[in-house]
């Protein structure tokens, strides 16, 4: 209603603003030749000041003068002056035209551009309201605010943890689960969150460091299913998959039947065995073979034969760039091996690569390395 | 209020329509109301954008994040300053500032245009109406500030780290101030062709709006290069760059404006000139205001993926430039010719001058849209650097410096080179001299350090001739003298003090450019190093926690041969979290004129840090000169010849004159 009023207010302003001088009876003002005149008797007077002074020779100062006189003279015939009585028919049709333009215009305008029904949202006022009305964001700030005047209060970024990642702000939710063990110590739900969330801050990946917090969790306790999940998808993603496969089935057998995790268990083992299938078929990737070879062969030669796949898939893609899959495993591949400066030209031989197909694989690709902590140029 | 705001906004742009049309028919007709209107319809389309600006400004303060535009350029945990300067710190905002100049200008005319022709008046308004009108309707169709998002996010995305800065707060205002105060001069350049009235009472009139708009550019751009000196954290102070050239060359051009205005106010002559410089300087400000908000600068493929802004701008530059041309050639026979001059007198110096700040507008012209223009048809990326301007620009520069004091000593119409010359001669013996000693005592090897520098000491003592003749010093006794310059008019104070700015302005430059030392050492804490005769001793890095950013600072002691320590420089390294963007904060002291400017680098293995520490000799004349600059330009538009007063109306009623 405010609004409105406001609006009828403005628009009733800048209305007079256009119809007052058109109403008004005046028609006194000075003709141009006045405002000549003015100026040139401006300049008379200056000449003399700056002779008096000695700024000019006198010579130079008689000739200016006549200068300026013959500027006079010559509009000595004049203008007319300007006039308000004329054409005042004329007038009030223009007059008209434009005192109704000025609503007509910018409610119409305004109607296509404005969105009158959309209310401020000043922070203060979004935090200080009744949290009933407010939304998720709206009470995880005012939570956010809490924390940022009691830095000690525990127990808030016990309950904002898991919420920042539910959320999608892993970063944030990492740092919660951290400050809340730090205040209340360590659990195995607070570190296996932690690790969770460190997955997703990862791009879906287990590191190093999410492992470790896993590993604490179980800890804390043996059962614990999220980090058993979660280290056994570590395991998948080394490529172990019959390895990681059995570690599922076997926190399927331990966990009751009604628990949350089953569903996911299930289908983490479905697309395992998909991934082996899939494996045994095409070129891509280790054969079944070579990750038997690779039990078989300790350490040093292990590493040999991970390096040997990624170079044969390394050359793959030079024959065939356009394989997004392919470049983020090379990607990913490189790094888990270390080799940073590697992975960053595969990166950018991928980016180019992809950006030459067009559409935003190469964009997506960009994301991916940017998720795992590499940053093409 | 938000939507209030957006209204207003609107109605601005129905009030410049109006303003855009009315006063013009008035004119046409003779209509004393319809030119009115003009009036009250400019200074109520500047209400309206003032009420629109205010409301912008107080949803940033409130961190109101249901405008995408606060959304995109704000965050609640940025200091209060930023609040308030992020408003401009953004396309949308930066163009509602730009609007609310351009009507402010307006409103200016409106209010003290009192003695104005009412025609003029009329017709100036109804120009200026017209830019309004289209630059807010781009504003409404393509950069709208008052665009909302449903639901408001709960954070912003934060200002870019590099304009978190007191420098934005006065930079992009002055600097609107110059660009868009020279719509004055354009719109007062096609209200005269409109009449077809061009004489010296028009360039009277003109002439404080030019000197208004270049002290404002001249003071934009020297705090944008102060800026980008102290928050780069490179050291330099003038980058050739794009953005840059936008707003120097209206700067060239508009300072010839300046200048041949002068001439047709005193002499009725250099018409053509002044007419088409005053086209010429606004089509600048359009086309750098095209430069830097179209996006073809970032890259001219963004441009071209969406190209809507850059086209709608390129449409507004076509029409008003184009118009104007065609206006200017429709008129410029009724151009009476002014008054006849020698090739040698004042008239002869400032249409050398015209040339010379034209070719050299010209150069930077070619040297900013060349690699445009060859991106936009080969797809070449070239980069025309300094090296370009330096070798176009620079030589252009020189004989016209030279020329500098030899205009003021000048008589009107028929001058005397050779006695200006011997007049000059205290000016000549100082710059030679100090050619001397900097060639033999401190730089032998640099033949452009010795000259350079001489030729800045020239215009600084030239700028003093010129004073000390017209007090009369020689000629008459020295209490005499001091007399006689007291009472010189404001003006004559006015040159001198703009031509000693550029002479110091000139002497900042080539010190820093020919004399300046780099050092990039790697520093342990403990650490000292020698510069430039003093001692530097790096004490360590300190972790520190700002507003919305976390820095290390590493903190330096500045002492003196004998060990006592004069000042202590910080030099930090931020991270500005909401971003996650790293920025330097360089760490300078100032020792006279002169500055140490110290940035960090990058830490290395062994727990030292990169440090580059440049010495930069009389850096702050380059500054100081501007400001000297705008020194004399205010002190120029403070004469009181620029006061011409208003006739006041006949007493007796006017003469009906019979309607047709």
């Amino acid at each position: 209603m405010l609004l409105w009023l406001t609006i009828a207010f403005l628009t009733a302003a800048a209305s007079l603003a256009v119809l007052l001088p058109l109403a008004s009876r005046r028609g006194e003002l000075a003709g141009a030749t006045e405002h000549d005149l003015e100026v040139y008797k401006d300049q008379l007077a200056e000449l003399e000041r700056d002779a008096a002074r000695g700024l000019i020779g006198g010579e130079e100062a008689e000739q200016a003068k006549a200068e300026i006189g013959r500027r006079i003279l010559r509009i000595a015939g004049g203008t007319q002056a300007v006039d308000g009585v004329q054409g005042a028919r004329r007038t009030r049709v223009i007059a008209a035209a434009a005192v109704l333009a000025v609503p007509l215009l910018s409610w119409g305008l305004y109607a296509v551009l404005g969105s009158p029904d959309l209310a401020d949202q000043p922070l203060q006022a979004r935090m200080s309201k009744d949290p009933s009305d407010s939304t998720a964001d709206e009470l995880v700030r005012r939570a956010e605010e809490h924390l940022r005047a009691n830095p000690s209060d525990g127990r808030g970024w016990d309950v904002l943890a898991p919420i920042y990642l539910r959320m999608n702000r892993p970063a944030e939710s990492v740092t919660a689960y951290r400050n809340a063990m730090r205040l209340l110590g360590a659990t195995a739900r607070r570190e296996s969150g932690l690790g969770e969330a460190l997955v997703a801050d990862a791009g879906g990946v287990v590191t190093a460091e999410a492992a470790e917090a896993f590993e604490r969790a179980l800890q804390h306790d043996r059962a614990d299913p999220k980090s058993r999940f979660f280290l056994a998808s570590a395991m998948a993603q080394e490529g172990r998959l019959d390895e990681a496969a059995d570690a599922w089935r076997r926190l399927a057998r331990d966990m009751p039947q009604d628990s949350p995790w089953q569903g996911v268990v299930a289908a983490a083992l479905e697309q395992a065995g998909e991934m082996t299938a899939a494996q045994d078929e095409t070129m891509p990737g280790p054969t079944r073979e070579d990750i038997e070879a690779a039990s078989d062969l300790d350490v040093e030669g292990r590493a040999e034969m991970i390096e040997g796949m990624v170079a044969r898939l390394d050359a793959r893609l030079r024959e065939n760039p356009a394989d997004l899959e392919g470049w983020q495993r090379l990607v990913r591949s490189y790094l888990v091996l270390g080799r940073k400066d590697d992975a960053l030209a595969a990166l950018e031989r991928g980016i180019a690569a992809l950006g030459a197909e067009g559409g935003d694989a190469a964009e997506t690709l960009r994301n991916f390395a940017a998720q795992q902590g590499l940053q093409a140029d | 209020m938000v939507e209030a705001g957006h209204f207003a906004l609107v109605l601005a742009f129905v009030l410049a329509l109006v303003q855009a049309s009315l006063p013009l028919i008035g004119a046409r007709i003779g209509d004393a109301r319809l030119m009115a209107a003009g009036n009250s319809a400019a200074l109520a389309g500047f209400l309206m954008t003032a009420i629109a600006f205010a409301v912008l400004t107080a949803a940033y303060v409130q961190s109101d994040f249901s405008l995408l535009n606060v959304f995109e350029n704000s965050h609640s945990q940025k200091p209060l300053l930023y609040k308030f300067t992020g408003t401009w710190g953004n396309h949308e905002g930066s163009m509602l500032l730009w609007v609310l100049i351009l009507t402010g200008f307006g409103a200016l005319v409106a209010l003290f245009g009192r003695n104005l022709p009412a025609t003029l008046r009329a017709n100036v308004l109804a120009v200026q109406g017209m830019i309004g009108a289209a630059f807010f309707l781009f504003i409404l169709l393509t950069s709208n500030p008052f665009a909302r998002l449903d639901p408001a996010p709960i954070e912003g995305q934060d200002l870019n780290p590099i304009l978190q800065d007191v420098g934005l707060a006065i930079h992009p205002p002055l600097l609107y101030l110059g660009y868009v105060g020279f719509s004055i001069c354009f719109s007062f350049a096609i209200a005269a062709l409109i009449e077809g009235r061009i004489d010296a009472a028009w360039a009277r009139w003109v002439r404080p709006w030019t000197l208004m708009a270049w002290i404002f550019l001249t003071g934009g751009i020297a705090m944008g290069s102060f800026w980008a000196y102290y928050e780069l954290g490179w050291g330099g102070f003038w980058f050739w760059d794009p953005v840059e050239n936008a707003s120097f060359m209206p700067w060239l051009a508009g300072t010839a404006l300046l200048h041949s205005a002068i001439v047709m106010e005193k002499r009725s002559a250099l018409k053509i000139w002044t007419i088409l410089l005053s086209i010429l300087t606004f089509s600048l400000s359009l086309l750098g205001t095209f430069l830097v908000r179209s996006g073809v600068l970032t890259s001219v493929h963004a441009f071209a993926t969406d190209p809507t802004r850059g086209v709608f701008i390129l449409t507004i530059l076509t029409v008003f430039v184009g118009g104007a041309l065609a206006l200017f050639a429709w008129r410029a026979q009724a151009l009476a010719p002014g008054g006849l001059f020698q090739p040698i007198s004042r008239e002869g110096a400032l249409v050398l001058n015209n040339l010379f700040l034209s070719t050299a507008t010209a150069t930077v012209f070619v040297g900013t849209l060349y690699p445009l223009l060859l991106e936009a048809l080969t797809g070449d990326k070239i980069s025309v650097g300094a090296p370009f301007f330096e070798a176009t620009f620079g030589p252009l520069m020189v004989p016209l410096l030279i020329a500098v004091p030899f205009g003021p000593l000048l008589a009107w119409k028929r001058g005397d080179l050779w006695a200006a010359a011997q007049r000059l001669v205290f000016a000549f013996a100082g710059a030679l001299l100090v050619t001397l000693v900097v060639a033999l005592f401190i730089d032998r090897a640099s033949v452009f350090a010795a000259l350079g520098l001489g030729l800045g000491v020239w215009l600084v003592l030239g700028a003093l001739t010129d004073l000390a003749m017209k007090a009369g010093l020689g000629k008459v006794g020295f209490a005499a003298a001091r007399r006689r310059l007291a009472g010189l008019p404001r003006a004559a104070f006015g040159t001198a003090l703009a031509h000693l700015g550029l002479g110091l302005t000139t002497l900042g430059v080539i010190s820093v450019m020919s004399l300046e030392t780099e050092h990039i050492i790697t520093m342990k804490p403990g650490e000292t190093t020698d510069v430039a005769g003093y001692e530097l001793r790096f004490d360590g890095l300190q972790p520190h926690q700002g507003a919305n950013y976390t820095e290390d600072r590493g903190v330096f002691a500045l002492m003196a041969d004998d060990g006592r320590t004069i000042t202590q420089i910080v030099s930090s390294k931020r991270l500005y979290t909401a971003r996650q963007m790293p920025t330097t904060e360089a760490g300078i002291a100032t020792r006279g004129l002169s500055q140490l400017y110290v940035s960090l680098g990058d830490p290395t293995d062994d727990g030292g840090v990169v440090v580059r520490i440049w010495w930069k000799p009389f850096v702050t004349l380059i500054w100081i000169g501007s400001i000297v600059m705008m020194a004399g330009g205010t002190l120029s538009l403070s004469d009181r010849r620029l006061r011409v007063g208003a006739p006041s109306p006949r007493k007796t009623a006017v003469t009906p004159v019979p309607a047709e």
